[in-house]
């Protein structure tokens, strides 16, 4: 197994983050769409009321990857709400650099935030997977999961900004 | 800290006019006002999330206290923000409520785009029903994401729950599960537990 040290990022991690974001984007055929920045990611993250959270993987430096990089993989959680049960941590992305994976890293990096979740008294992890990601659904139906739209029937919707906009009118 | 609304005025005039630089909504026979919930609300919140489950055919999955509920809501970092739908006290219900709605929503971040809202709650009691007030629920909700230069706002509904799809979608929703194939997956219980103690301890 590859050496690995999980911890929480900083500041100066932001440009490691948004590379990976990309990365990320990217498999999932998503790039084009990324439109965070640096700025907002160190504002939003690092601010007096943070919108997210974020563990990093990093690798020591005789372990860099082929571009130089030590910082190797990411989660980026937040706290939301279900008045039903109660606080839930939503894992909003997840991943490994694929020159890191099959090595443990992306397991460890699951069970730490569920320890995380229950440190903090939430019912439940969630997150989205899409459909035809097969191998992350098997990985987390190996460790549990449940599929909530599949076995209960929820939808997720989304209202863009400018319909947003048009509503707050 | 983030936005408290200030109290918007609706009331019945069935025409469209301006109020103290807010836009008011004119409804015909029933007054109503959309405000931010104050920890006293928790009674009335905790009472129609409960009617709310009911509807939805889940109300077995409903673990939370009302002690939980004020303390998450009304904390320095709340997990939640809530705004209700009061009505006059001569339009209160057979038993006694002027709080007749509610939207339960949480700020949170997409990768993709930054700040977001998740919309987690939105209800109207059935006797309150067809006269606006879910939809001013929803636009006060947009305005909030508005002024805290959200990028869009999220949240789940039931398959089967054809009166809410319809009422999202006129309201330009997308239905990213039909549409990008998006499931929601969750760990509860057990699972998570087991997770976690399997969590590594560097």
């Amino acid at each position: 197994m590859a050496d690995f040290n999980l911890r929480k990022a900083e500041p100066k991690d932001v440009t490691d983050i948004l590379r990976l974001i990309k990365e990320l984007a990217k498999f999932e055929e998503m790039e084009e769409q990324v439109v965070l920045t640096e700025k907002e990611l160190l504002e939003d993250g690092f601010g007096e009321h943070p919108f997210y959270h974020c563990l990093v993987a990093e690798v020591p430096a005789d372990r860099r990857s082929r571009d130089g990089h030590t910082v190797v993989g990411f989660a980026m959680y937040y706290f939301t709400y279900d008045p039903w049960i109660g606080k839930l941590l939503y894992l909003e992305d997840f991943y490994v650099m694929p020159e890191y994976q099959g090595y443990g890293m992306g397991s460890h990096i699951f069970k730490r935030l569920s320890e995380t979740a229950v440190k903090t008294r939430c019912s439940s992890m969630h997150f989205i997977v899409a459909e035809w990601n097969s191998k992350s659904i098997e990985f987390y139906k190996r460790r549990g999961a449940a599929d909530l739209s599949l076995e209960e029937g929820w939808r997720l919707f989304e209202i863009d900004k400018q319909s947003l906009l048009k509503m707050a009118k | 800290m983030f936005l408290m609304l200030v109290g918007l005025l609706f009331r019945s005039k069935g025409q469209f006019s301006r109020f103290l630089g807010g836009l008011s909504w004119y409804y015909l026979k029933m007054d109503f006002t959309i405000r931010a919930a104050t920890p006293e609300d928790c009674i009335d919140i905790f009472r129609m999330t409960r009617e709310l489950s009911e509807y939805e055919k889940l109300s077995d999955q409903v673990k939370i206290s009302l002690e939980d509920l004020k303390r998450n809501g009304f904390c320095q970092n709340p997990f939640y923000r809530c705004l209700i739908a009061e009505v006059p006290e001569e339009h209160k219900t057979k038993d006694g409520h002027v709080n007749v709605g509610y939207a339960l929503f949480c700020y949170t971040y997409c990768t993709i785009k930054g700040k977001c809202v998740y919309l987690g709650d939105l209800y109207v009691m059935p006797e309150f029903r067809g006269k606006g007030i879910g939809k001013a629920l929803m636009s006060s909700v947009a305005k909030v994401a508005k002024e805290q230069q959200c990028t869009n706002l999220q949240l789940s509904v039931l398959d089967w729950n054809t009166p809410s799809m319809d009422f999202y979608i006129a309201k330009g929703a997308q239905d990213l599960t039909k549409s990008e194939g998006w499931h929601s997956l969750r760990f509860h219980g057990a699972a998570l537990d087991k997770l976690a103690e399997e969590a590594p301890k560097n």
